[in-house]
């Protein structure tokens, strides 16, 4: 390097080729987490032999309470599923495993429903961080993607600085720079969300990605940390539930006992947590003398993420025998800069407002890399090669996971509902799907693929209102109107981007001498 | 073209060092950088790790950042700041071995 570039030059190069490189990563990171907003939602759509009882929790308790007991007298433990505004449905379990099998209940006649296998929102979530490899390869990937995300953000904004001047230097365009226009409002505009969900979800595995104070101060035993960090009162609770599992205390050996009825704690959860705050229950050695009972709130009762949080009762007397102790200061601050992310306060009101922003971060991502091709299609003659894998890349990764998607919601409405591995098709419909837009976007000419796929996509949300009706009629409900309609939308969202790129690639065109004019003032942006 | 549009062959070792630098280099000097502040910062361990901890992201991002913007030379150079950070906070730990 003979001489130096500037400040401003290099940072360029590097937002270049920083954004480049993970955009496509960050594309399906940022797709699959916007979709992850409303999880519970597609969980619920995905399922359509559940329906929506109405049934209040307490009824639903007593509903649960009786089957449990007529089933499954002698387990150690059993966990309701509370019917909540984000899932309407009651669900059971016995055993120790509360995120083992859970069966449905219906919540009017008790009966058992068997809803289809699916993957369910859930898949958005577990791809959103681990891009579906295994979990602490995937953490890793994707902890790398944030931090290019958070280089190529602040690099950003130091070369928008120049960007900012150079909208006064020259006259406002005659035609468009729609692509660089489109990137940067969408940047500028929502710059605090971009770094908060950023910094906030690198913050949530923060000492897995950096063990060095761990290792300084603990050896390296993060299970040390953990035992110290967790207030007196979780552990001992922690190991009153495993005394009376297993061990000390065998269970024939605890007399029986007459508990209380179980929807009473409903009504005693919700004086500590608020009204309709509750998402689960679950009892520790049901009708022993040594039966506890404990409650847990959904997520969002705060703006901390109070993943794991409950309230204890003795089952017999009713008396609260374990509250979540305040979290102390530190630890605090890294709960909510998780709960941040998780975006699980506030109800729907931020749940939108966390969907839309992440839908704009898709579109600053998106138009970024299709910028990147935009620019170098115009200014390097000779390396038509890199640029050509560039394109149809983007039509793979961009309209290509969008597609998947899509295909899944399809998938999950098109495949027979008893189907045997049910699961493992949808995620063939998936990938299967991705696949099918890959290939298609290496085929055809990028503007094409552009169009054809975009168009489709469409198509596919726009209809999925129709999908739905034809084939789970009696499932439609307000939550499940409200997936189809978001989903017609982004439809006619997807739609109108599909116009613009079969109607006006001459207004791409035009624009070619004056970008230049523009980026021969800003020397060695691309090198 | 630009003015920098030097050959590409000549680029692409320089590119590869520097990210190399930025990413590798960058993530050891976030580390000993972390476990310097574990050892230096006032209060209870938990405290003190959680504290150290969140603020390596910023570390890792401003430093790869100044790799970019300052001569590759120089950036080279920071890698010896590398040792002593680590030594400070890990000079306890390989004392107590020794002992």
């Amino acid at each position: 390097m003979a001489k130096q570039a500037s400040v401003t030059q290099s940072m360029s190069g590097l937002h270049t080729w920083a954004g480049l490189i993970v955009g496509w990563l960050l594309f399906a990171i940022f797709l699959t987490g916007t979709l992850a907003v409303f999880d519970k939602e597609l969980n619920w759509w995905m399922q359509p032999e559940l329906h929506d009882t109405g049934l209040d929790q307490v009824s639903a308790v007593r509903v649960a309470e009786s089957w449990l007991r007529e089933r499954n007298p002698d387990a150690s433990a059993w966990n309701i599923g509370l019917p909540t505004e984000r899932g309407p449905s009651l669900s059971v379990s016995s055993g120790e495993q509360r995120r083992g099998q859970r069966t449905q209940l219906d919540a009017d006649s008790g009966e058992v429903v068997v809803p289809r296998e699916t993957l369910g929102g859930n898949f958005f979530f577990h791809f959103h961080y681990t891009l579906h490899m295994p979990r602490s390869i995937g953490i890793w990937v994707v902890g790398f993607a944030a931090m290019a995300m958070l280089v190529a953000i602040i690099s950003g904004v130091i070369i928008h600085k120049k960007i900012f001047k150079d909208f006064f230097t020259f006259r406002p365009a005659k035609g468009q720079r729609s692509w660089l226009d489109g990137h940067n409002a969408s940047a500028v505009l929502l710059l605090p969300f971009h770094l908060m969900i950023t910094y906030t979800g690198l913050a949530i595995f923060f000492l897995i990605y950096m063990p060095a104070a761990t290792d300084v101060l603990y050896g390296g035993d993060r299970e040390a940390l953990f035992s110290e960090l967790r207030p007196g009162n979780e552990q001992q609770v922690e190991r009153a539930g495993r005394a009376g599992e297993g061990g000390r205390a065998p269970r024939a050996e605890v007399p029986a006992a007459q508990m209380l009825p179980l929807e009473q704690f409903i009504g005693r959860g919700e004086a500590y947590y608020g009204e309709d705050m509750l998402g689960s229950l679950s009892v520790s050695n049901p009708d022993r003398a040594n039966a506890r009972v404990e409650v847990r709130p959904v997520m969002g009762t705060r703006l901390e993420l109070t993943k794991g949080e409950s309230l204890v009762f003795n089952a017999i007397t009713g008396e609260v025998v374990g509250a979540p102790q305040p979290t102390r200061t530190t630890l605090l601050t890294q709960k909510v800069m998780a709960g941040l992310h998780f975006a699980q306060f506030g109800g729907y009101a931020m749940r939108w407002i966390y969907f839309l922003c992440g839908l704009i971060s898709c579109a600053m991502i998106a138009s970024g890399l299709v910028l990147y091709t935009v620019k170098r299609r115009r200014q390097v003659k000779s390396d038509t090669r890199w640029l050509r894998q560039a394109e149809w890349l983007n039509v793979a990764v961009i309209g290509g996971l969008m597609f998947a998607c899509t295909a899944l919601l399809w998938g999950n409405r098109m495949l027979p509902a008893n189907m045997a591995e049910r699961e493992l098709w949808e995620l063939r419909v998936f990938f299967g799907g991705w696949l099918l837009a890959l290939v298609h976007a290496r085929l055809r000419a990028p503007l094409r693929a552009w169009a054809e796929q975009l168009t489709l996509i469409a198509l596919l949300l726009l209809a999925m209102p129709v999908l739905d009706m034809l084939l789970a009629p009696k499932a439609l409900d307000g939550l499940r109107l409200s997936v189809d309609a978001s989903a017609a939308a982004m439809g006619l969202i997807l739609g109108w981007a599909a116009w613009r790129v079969v109607c006006q690639p001459q207004a791409v065109k035009k624009t070619a001498g004056e970008t230049k004019k523009i980026r021969t003032s800003r020397t060695g942006v691309t090198s | 073209m630009s003015r920098v549009a030097t050959p590409a062959a000549r680029l692409w070792p320089a590119a590869l060092a520097r990210t190399l630098l930025a990413v590798v280099g960058g993530y050891a000097f976030t580390y000993s950088a972390v476990a310097a502040l574990a050892r230096l910062l006032p209060g209870e361990p938990v405290d003190v790790v959680i504290s150290a901890t969140l603020v390596s992201f910023l570390i890792y991002t401003l430093y790869v950042l100044w790799a970019f913007a300052v001569p590759l030379r120089r950036a080279l150079l920071s890698l010896l700041v590398i040792p002593p950070l680590a030594l400070i906070g890990f000079w306890p730990n390989l004392f107590a071995g020794a002992a």
